[in-house]
C-alpha cells in the first residue's frame, strides 16, 4: 500500500513535469499540450513509481518497457524522462528547434529512453506486443507498458495488436488508454465512437479497468494490481481531462495543438508554479 | 542437358530452416502464409520460434520490430503485396525508421500469381519499398542464390526486402557466396548490356545468348540486389557498350530501370531501354501467356534488345 507522502512527491513531479512541458512550448511556441497534459500524470506515476529503468543506462536488458502510441503527446514523455534523468533539462529549451534530440514526434535514435518511433497512430500497440513477446521468449520479467489515446483506435491496425496481445495471453502488457474524450474535430465519441472502450478491450479477452486518469491514487491502485487478470493482457481506460492543468483550456478540443500567446504561458506557468508551492506546503 | 528446376520458395523456407538450426535468434512469423513460404519443416523443427498471427500483415510488420528490439531476427514471408503495398506505412516506420533488424521477404511475386489478378501482383514493390531509407532490396535470380542470399540476409543488420517468384526456376550458376549490393557479369559482350535482376535473369540469359548467333554482342548483368545498386558495374558497362537495356517483372517504371537510368543520367549518360510492365493492372492468364504478352520472355527480350540496338547504333 502505497503512502500518502509517496503520492504527495508524485503529484508534485507530475506538475514539475507539467513545468517542463511548458518550457518547451516557450522554445517553440507552439505544441500538442491537450494530450500531453491529460496523460503526463500516467507518465509521471510510471516513470517514477512502477517502471524498472535506469536512467544512467537507458538500454538497460532487463528494463521495463514504454511506448507513447500516441506520439504526439512526445512532450509529456521528454518532461517526465528529463524529470527523471535520462537527459540534461537544458535539452528541454532546443524543443522544436533545427536538430533537435526531441522532435515533435520521438525518435529512439535521438535521444535516450525512447523505444519506439511513434507517431503515425496505430503503431505502437503492434510494436508493443512483440517486445512483449520477445520478452517472454527470453523468460525476462520486463514489462511493456503502453499509452494510447482515444482518438487513435479507429485505427485497425490497433486492434490487430489487440487480437494478438490476447491470443498470445500477453499479460506482461499494460495498454493505458489515454480517454480524454476529444480531438482535433470535437467529440472522440462524435468523429467516431468507439465506446464502450473496455467492452472491446474484453471482448478480444483482455482484462480491463477503468479510473480516473489524472487522479494519481487512482493511477497506483491500478498499477500496483497489475496484471488484473493472470494470462491475460490489461487495458485501463483512463478518463482524463484534456489539457489537464491548465485553467482556461481544459476539457477543450481546441486546445489538442496550442499556440499560446505570451499572456497564456505566464498564465500557466503561474498556475503549475502556484500548484508546486502548494503541495511542497503539504509536506 | 537440361537445367534443374526448384521452387523457390522451397529453396527459401529450407534456407532459413537450416541457418536457424545453428542461430536460435531467427524467430518466423507467419499471416496464415507460413507453409506456403515453405515454412513446413520449420513450423515442427522449432515451434516456439513460429509465431502465427493468421491474415493481419500490417500488425505482423509491427509485431516484428518489436520482435527485433528483444534482439530477435524475424523473418516474414507472404505473398509480395501483402507485405509490400498493404503495410508500407509499418514497413516504412516500424523497420525503416526504426532501423529494426526484420526480413520481410515477398514470394509469388511480379505477376506470378497470373491469373489471380491485380490485386496479387507486385508490380511495383521495387519502386516502393527501395524508397525507404535503410531497406536494403534483393531479388535473387536462381536457387542457389536464394540458399546464399537468404545466408546474407540475416547476416546483414537492418531491414531487408527479399523477392522471390512461385514457378519452378532454373540452376543458372555455380553457387557461390552472395554479397549485397554486388551485381555479376554472367555474359561477356560489347554491343549492349542487358542487365536484369530476379525472374527475369534466365530469360535475359537465353536471349544474350540467341543475340549471339544474330551478330549482337551482348553483356549480360545479373543484379540480385536491386538497392543499394552496383553504380559502378552500371557504369562501367555505360562506358564499354554504350547502351543499357533492363529487364524485371515489375513496371518499367520505378524499378531496376528507373535506378539505372538514374546512375547513368547523373554519371555516364547513355541511352537506356526500360523492359518491364507498362504503369497498368496487369492482365490475367497463365505465367507464361503473361509473359509473352508483355514481351519479358527470351523471344520478347531478344527482339526488344534487338530494336533498341539498331536504334542506338554507335556513331563512329
Amino acid at each position: 500500500m502505497v503512502s500518502g507522502e509517496e503520492i504527495r512527491k508524485l503529484k508534485l513531479t507530475a506538475e514539475k513535469c507539467r513545468a517542463n512541458v511548458i518550457r518547451m512550448v516557450k522554445s517553440s511556441k507552439h505544441g500538442h499540450i491537450g494530450g500531453t497534459f491529460s496523460a503526463i500524470d500516467i507518465l509521471t506515476a510510471l516513470y517514477f513509481y512502477t517502471m524498472k529503468i535506469d536512467p544512467q543506462n537507458a538500454g538497460m536488458e532487463d528494463r521495463d518497457r514504454f511506448l507513447l502510441s500516441a506520439g504526439h503527446k512526445c512532450m509529456a514523455q521528454y518532461a517526465v524522462l528529463a524529470e527523471k534523468g535520462f537527459f540534461d533539462k537544458k535539452y528541454l529549451d532546443t524543443y522544436g528547434k533545427l536538430h533537435s534530440k526531441l522532435p515533435g514526434h520521438p525518435d529512439m535514435h535521438k535521444l535516450p529512453g525512447i523505444e519506439a518511433n511513434t507517431g503515425a497512430l496505430g503503431h505502437g500497440l503492434s510494436i508493443a506486443c512483440g517486445m512483449a513477446l520477445g520478452l517472454r521468449a527470453d523468460g525476462k520479467k520486463s514489462k511493456v507498458y503502453v499509452v494510447m489515446g482515444d482518438g487513435e483506435l479507429p485505427e485497425g491496425s490497433n486492434w490487430e495488436a489487440v487480437a494478438v496481445a490476447a491470443n498470445y495471453h500477453l499479460d506482461n502488457l499494460v495498454v493505458f488508454v489515454d480517454n480524454n474524450g476529444l480531438q482535433i474535430s470535437g467529440k472522440t465519441e462524435d468523429v467516431m465512437n468507439m465506446s464502450p472502450i473496455d467492452e472491446h478491450f474484453k471482448g478480444f479477452g483482455w482484462a480491463t479497468k477503468n479510473i480516473d486518469g489524472n487522479n494519481m491514487e487512482e493511477i497506483i491502485t491500478a498499477l500496483d494490481s497489475i496484471p488484473l487478470e493472470k494470462g491475460k493482457p490489461t487495458a485501463i481506460v483512463a478518463h482524463t481531462i484534456k489539457a489537464k492543468g491548465l485553467s482556461f483550456g481544459e476539457g477543450k478540443a481546441e486546445f489538442h495543438y496550442w499556440s499560446p500567446s505570451e499572456n497564456e504561458i505566464e498564465i500557466a506557468d503561474k498556475e503549475i508554479q502556484e500548484r508546486i508551492l502548494n503541495i511542497q506546503n503539504k509536506e | 542437358m537440361l537445367a534443374e528446376y526448384f521452387d523457390p520458395r522451397k529453396e527459401f523456407g529450407k534456407a532459413v530452416t537450416e541457418l536457424a538450426k545453428e542461430n536460435d535468434k531467427i524467430v518466423v512469423l507467419s499471416a496464415d502464409s507460413g507453409k506456403s513460404s515453405g515454412f513446413g519443416d520449420f513450423m515442427h523443427l522449432f515451434p516456439d520460434r513460429y509465431y502465427e498471427f493468421g491474415i493481419m500483415e500490417q500488425g505482423v510488420v509491427g509485431v516484428a520490430s518489436g520482435l527485433a528490439t528483444t534482439g530477435k531476427i524475424p523473418v516474414f514471408c507472404a505473398i509480395a503485396p501483402f507485405v509490400t503495398s498493404r503495410p508500407f506505412e509499418m514497413f516504412r516506420n516500424d523497420l525503416g525508421y526504426m532501423q529494426q533488424n526484420v526480413k520481410i521477404v515477398g514470394r509469388n511475386s511480379g505477376f506470378t500469381y497470373s491469373d489471380l489478378g491485380a490485386t496479387h501482383h507486385s508490380l511495383e514493390d521495387f519502386a516502393i519499398i527501395r524508397m525507404i531509407p535503410g531497406v536494403v532490396v534483393l531479388a535473387p535470380q536462381d536457387p542457389g542464390e536464394i540458399k546464399n542470399a537468404v545466408k546474407a540476409m540475416i547476416e546483414h543488420k537492418g531491414p531487408v526486402y527479399m523477392r522471390i517468384g512461385n514457378p519452378k526456376i532454373p540452376v543458372l550458376f555455380e553457387e557461390q557466396d552472395f554479397e549485397i549490393g554486388k551485381g555479376k557479369i554472367l555474359q561477356d559482350g560489347t554491343d549492349v548490356t542487358l542487365i536484369s535482376t530476379g525472374s527475369t535473369t534466365a530469360a535475359a540469359l537465353e536471349a544474350g545468348k540467341a543475340l549471339e548467333k544474330q551478330g549482337v554482342s551482348v553483356q549480360v548483368i545479373g543484379m540480385p540486389t536491386v538497392c543499394p545498386l552496383d553504380a559502378e558495374l552500371v557504369i562501367n558497362a555505360a562506358k564499354k557498350t554504350g547502351k543499357i537495356v533492363t529487364v524485371e517483372e515489375h513496371y518499367m517504371d520505378g524499378g531496376l530501370g528507373t535506378l539505372v537510368s538514374e546512375v547513368c543520367s547523373q554519371q555516364y549518360p547513355v541511352p537506356v531501354k526500360r523492359l518491364g510492365v507498362p504503369k497498368v493492372y496487369a492482365t490475367t492468364g497463365s505465367y507464361d501467356e503473361l509473359l509473352e504478352y508483355y514481351g519479358l520472355n527470351a523471344k520478347g527480350i531478344t527482339k526488344s534488345v534487338l530494336d533498341f540496338v539498331q536504334k542506338n547504333k554507335r556513331s563512329v
